[in-house]
């Protein structure tokens, strides 16, 4: 569970963000997610706009954004590394790979997301990809996903210092 | 469509409307099971697990939520139900936080009533005192171990308005011991006399010296 | 010719969308019945070629489901792109799910006209115009992995084995996944052609209560775990007399190491679409929701285009196949979390609030969603009933165990060699899964244990791998068959550790209503965690063995109440390892942190460097003899150095030669 932290420019949504949605309260979950697409997480005026515009009270939208761990309540880095913690993944290092990542990175314990809002270390429930154990999956600012595969710390620093150089290169 | 269903618990037999909750059942057999988490007409309990039933097949029901609707038979007061509510509200109590000295439903509280009645230690005598916080002895300067102090002693001392000397034996949670001694120390206490006076009964308890232990950290924070 | 399977074939054809034809599925393959033309006949016969040898007569066949995605199937279908037309091949590029065996991920098979068909195992970009040369130019095989078929006319064809002589294919009974791998999963036309919807359009003959009937005996019972026998749930279901009643897939896979739901879905949605539309049909229900898990995107993706296609020829609607019955379906996706796999959670969710699970009863049968009678069943079922339904009921019968009929899938997963989803007749024992299937150990492991059945599910050592796989053999022994997620563990994993892995699950997933799962777990937890720091005494024993029981008889739903099957199973078979972590304060695995020390052997080191470089803690430095050596102080123990020592001169200690 994040804190509430607000965003002073976030304007109203419009409707067009929810078409498709219900406006009833079983669409409640999916309204949320539109919105966590155009923030990158869930701002406190942002649930606010799905309760209203599915029709159900804050208080319940607010419940139901902390309770699904894909809802984020804190903003997210622009890569965000997902660790899978399968059984077959755990077996095989993952464990061991977030811990790696998150020293790498200087994550504090409680802090996902790296002071210049560039990488998120997050774990995640099974993808369903053991074959390929330890998974990590890197989901990129364009949408797209990158999985590793077997990764290991070599792979994953290898893999840090590639988005790292990207965003050097791009931003010259 | 029946109109009376007959319950049966802990060998008493009742009879019911049809719809009746086994909860309800049970106090009109005279039967008391605890429970803390249903509200009728805003929550719908079967949270607390305290209210546990057993069939005599052995399965398990929260008896505030399951409704007879035909002739049922129920046990209450077997001793593993009782072993097991005393574990979940020992497993509840573990993240409570305990304060009761500063606590404005120290005289009505439900986790108290509940310790006495499944016999599980941890609470502080100040759950017992009849003074509310504003009124507490340790405002007017006069040393009480109230608040390191095991309830349930049901002495005069505390009836009569007068001090606790912790006969009873120790407190061991290290999270309200903690809370105990910054709050004596808050109120110009030291922690050495609080001590003092608790070696009295106290000097060969086995908690003791997680009390002294806790005391000193306290105190060594300047 | 554009005309596809699912087309009318002639004017005289009196199928149409406001008047569909009962008998409609079966004229799709043995057709035309309510008129007499062989132009019309061979019409058909001629489409079933096209769909088995592409259009001109050469297929290659990309799998694109997620196992196949994340090893680089999109890179191999480009290549594959490319290369047909610089080639000029006269060949159809189409695609398929997986057939589960994840372990030559990414595959290709080609098929052609008087070839046989082949499969090529672990392909990369770079390997696809060689392959392409060798089949269609050269009609060579013989590279090829497997072939389904031998015809005697490639080179090479007797060095390569069939596909059905291998024994990871042969012993498998591939009842419900018998298209997966083979069907493209978006072609409703490709699903009718092998035989697809034949059970929609038999249930409507039989009508509602017979269908209840024969599902009842064939004795399926509930894939997703519980055990339930199906026709039961449907049948007290459709005695309900409240309306509307719904019916929900569940799609929502939570189980680590699990991904036979994924599979499937991915691979042959329109034959969980079919089920489910059985089930809304036997119960009287015309609305159905597949509530698909968060992060299985695809498997959503791929079921949502089902619903769409399946609507778009009339099976899904009104009417449908002038049954008189109405039936639609929505695909809900998730928004994470495991306790949704969870009935009444599962409803929760879908009415869009926190998945609380509600005690019953009153059963979802009585009172689901929105209050109205719900059947709930999982994916896998879904697909058995359809198959059931087509092929009848005794042939599944004919298989499995005297209490449960039927096959299983299940996807073996850890320490094997060949990672894949299997489905065996149940009762197959846990051996030939994990060693005839899935290959046993890699070299230099030991099996130690297997654990079966998730979050939920309990370690069985590995000498009790001959216990048969049926719900109450595996209940006896601690353990459950869950969903069918197996995982191996070898001698390198600490079995307390795996204790505390399934802990640290399932207490993040607790829903947080009720005090027994909430809290208890947390309390299990922090004395596992003692244990595996080397600070449990023989009372946190005690102490574990009790909350344990508190939480499996009192919690509220199965989640809480098998959350302590890991510990009391490995409790159970693995107390020696316990034993060490509490009163020798060491770990025999080498793998929990705080009892280990990684140290560098200095007559092997190199002095490369590599270790200092990589490690994240700054750990490691040169000492004065220009080797290096680990400050153990600083020592995050993340392995890393162990990965990259080209001579392998790191090496963990443990116990009292740790020091």
């Amino acid at each position: 569970m994040g804190k509430l932290e607000g965003s002073n420019e976030v304007s109203v949504l419009p409707d067009k963000v929810f078409e498709g949605v219900p406006k009833a309260p079983y669409g409640l979950l999916e309204a949320l997610r539109r919105v966590q697409a155009v923030y990158g997480y869930l701002p406190p005026e942002g649930i606010r706009r799905a309760a209203e515009y599915v029709g159900v009270p804050f208080a319940q939208a607010y419940g139901v954004a902390t309770f699904y761990h894909q809802y984020s309540l804190e903003p997210i880095g622009k890569y965000r590394i997902l660790v899978c913690m399968g059984t077959a993944c755990h077996l095989r290092g993952n464990s061991l790979n977030i811990e790696f990542l998150r020293t790498l990175l200087g994550l504090k314990p409680g802090r996902k997301t790296t002071e210049d809002k560039m990488f998120s270390v997050e774990e995640a429930r099974c993808f369903g990809c053991c074959g390929l154990a330890p998974v990590v999956v890197v989901q990129k600012p364009d949408g797209g996903n990158e999985i590793v595969g077997r990764a290991n710390p070599r792979t994953l620093r290898a893999l840090v210092e590639r988005y790292r150089r990207q965003e050097r290169g791009g931003a010259k | 469509m029946i109109s009376v269903v007959k319950v049966k618990i802990d060998g008493k037999v009742v009879e019911v409307e049809p719809g009746t909750t086994v909860l309800e059942a049970a106090e009109k057999a005279g039967i008391e099971i605890p429970r803390l988490c249903v509200v009728p007409g805003l929550y719908e309990g079967s949270s607390c697990r305290l209210c546990l039933v057993k069939t005599p097949a052995g399965r398990l029901f929260p008896s505030c939520n399951y409704r007879v609707y035909r002739d049922e038979e129920f046990l209450a007061s077997t001793p593993d139900l009782w072993e097991m509510r005393r574990v979940n509200f020992e497993l509840l109590l573990k993240f409570h936080r305990i304060e009761c000295w500063a606590c404005e439903r120290k005289s009505s509280c439900s986790l108290v009533e509940l310790s006495k009645e499944l016999l599980v230690d941890g609470i502080p005598v100040c759950s017992e005192c009849p003074l509310p916080p504003n009124e507490c002895l340790l405002l007017k300067g006069e040393l009480c171990l109230g608040m390191i102090a095991q309830s349930g002693c049901n002495a005069e001392c505390l009836v009569s308005g007068g001090e606790c000397w912790g006969c009873r034996g120790p407190i061991t949670r290290e999270d309200i011991l903690e809370r105990a001694f910054t709050h004596y120390r808050e109120l110009g206490f030291d922690v050495k006399e609080v001590i003092g006076k608790a070696e009295i009964y106290w000097n060969s308890a086995p908690g003791f010296a997680t009390v002294k232990k806790v005391a000193e950290r306290v105190a060594g924070r300047g | 010719m554009n005309w596809t399977l699912l087309d009318r074939c002639c004017e005289k054809c009196t199928h149409s969308p406001e008047k569909p034809c009962p008998d409609y599925i079966e004229c799709r393959l043995s057709g035309p019945l309510c008129h007499d033309d062989e132009r019309c006949r061979e019409m058909r016969r001629q489409r079933l070629e096209e769909l088995r040898y592409g259009e001109k007569g050469a297929k290659i066949k990309v799998p694109m489901a997620s196992c196949t995605l994340a090893t680089g199937a999109e890179a191999v279908y480009h290549a594959v792109e490319d290369a047909v037309k610089n080639m000029g091949l006269e060949a159809t590029i189409t695609i398929s799910g997986c057939h589960g065996l994840d372990f030559i991920d990414p595959w290709l098979e080609l098929s052609a006209k008087g070839m046989p068909t082949a499969i090529y195992a672990n392909v990369k970009p770079s390997d696809v115009p060689r392959i392409l040369e060798e089949y269609f130019v050269k009609r060579d095989v013989s590279r090829a992995f497997a072939l389904k078929e031998r015809v005697g006319a490639a080179s090479g064809e007797d060095k390569v084995p069939l596909l059905g002589e291998l024994g990871f294919w042969a012993k498998q009974y591939k009842w419900v996944s018998r298209n997966c791998g083979v069907v493209n999963p978006e072609s409703l036309e490709e699903y009718v052609a092998s035989g697809g919807y034949r059970g929609l359009s038999r249930a409507f003959k039989l009508g509602p209560e017979a269908t209840i009937e024969e599902i009842l005996k064939s004795g399926l019972r509930g894939r997703g775990g519980a055990g339930f026998p199906t026709g039961m749930k449907w049948r007290i279901t459709r005695q309900q007399k409240a309306t509307p009643k719904y019916v929900i897939a569940n799609a929502d896979e939570g189980d680590p190491g699990a991904f036979m739901n994924r599979l499937l879905a991915e691979s042959d949605p329109f034959r969980i679409i079919e089920g489910l539309t059985i089930a809304g049909y036997a119960i009287g229900a015309n609305q159905g929701y597949i509530f698909v898990r968060a992060e299985k995107p695809l498997m959503a993706k791929r079921l949502q285009k089902a619903v769409e296609e399946a609507r778009r020829c009339g099976l899904l609607g009104k009417n449908i196949l002038g049954s008189g019955f109405d039936f639609d379906i929505e695909v809900i996706l998730s928004a994470g979390a495991f306790v949704c796999g969870e009935e009444t959670a599962m409803i929760a969710a879908i009415e869009g609030k926190r998945a609380w699970p509600r005690q019953r009863p009153p059963y979802p049968a009585e009172k689901g969603l929105w209050g109205k009678p719900t059947a709930i069943n999982n994916v896998e079922t879904l697909a058995h009933a359809a198959t059931i339904m087509a092929e009848g009921a005794e042939k599944f019968a004919a298989i499995g165990t005297e209490k449960t009929k039927g096959t299983k899938m299940f996807c073996v997963t850890g320490a094997v060699k060949r990672v894949g989803a299997y489905e065996v007749p149940i009762g197959t024992s846990i051996r030939v899964l994990v060693e005839e299937l899935a290959g046993g150990a890699p070299e230099g492991v030991k099996v130690k244990a297997v654990q079966i059945g998730g979050p939920s599910g309990g370690c069985i050592p590995a000498n009790l791998l001959d216990l048969p796989l049926d719900y109450e053999t595996l209940q006896g022994a601690g353990a459950i068959m869950g969903s069918g997620g197996i995982v191996v563990i070898g001698h390198e994993n600490c079995m307390v550790d795996v204790a505390k892995f399934f802990l640290t699950f399932t207490s993040a997933e607790s829903c947080g209503k009720c005090i027994p799962c909430r809290v208890g777990l947390r309390v299990m937890w922090s004395i596992l965690d003692k244990i595996t720091k080397g600070e449990g005494t023989e009372e946190d024993l005690q102490v574990l063995r009790q909350v344990a029981e508190t939480v499996r008889s009192a919690s509220l739903c199965a989640l809480g109440g098998t959350a302590p099957n890991p510990v009391l199973s490995t409790l159970r078979y693995f107390m020696d390892e316990y034993a060490a972590h509490i009163r020798e304060k060491l770990c025999p695995a080498l793998v929990c942190s705080a009892l280990i020390k990684y140290r560098i052997d200095e007559e092997k080191c190199i002095a490369c460097g590599q270790c200092a470089m990589n490690c994240p803690a700054s750990a490691i430095s040169k000492i004065e003899s220009g080797k290096y050596r680990i400050d153990e102080s600083l020592c995050i123990k993340c392995g890393v150095c162990y990965t990259v020592c080209p001579v392998k001169a790191v090496y963990k200690v443990t116990g009292a030669r740790a020091g």
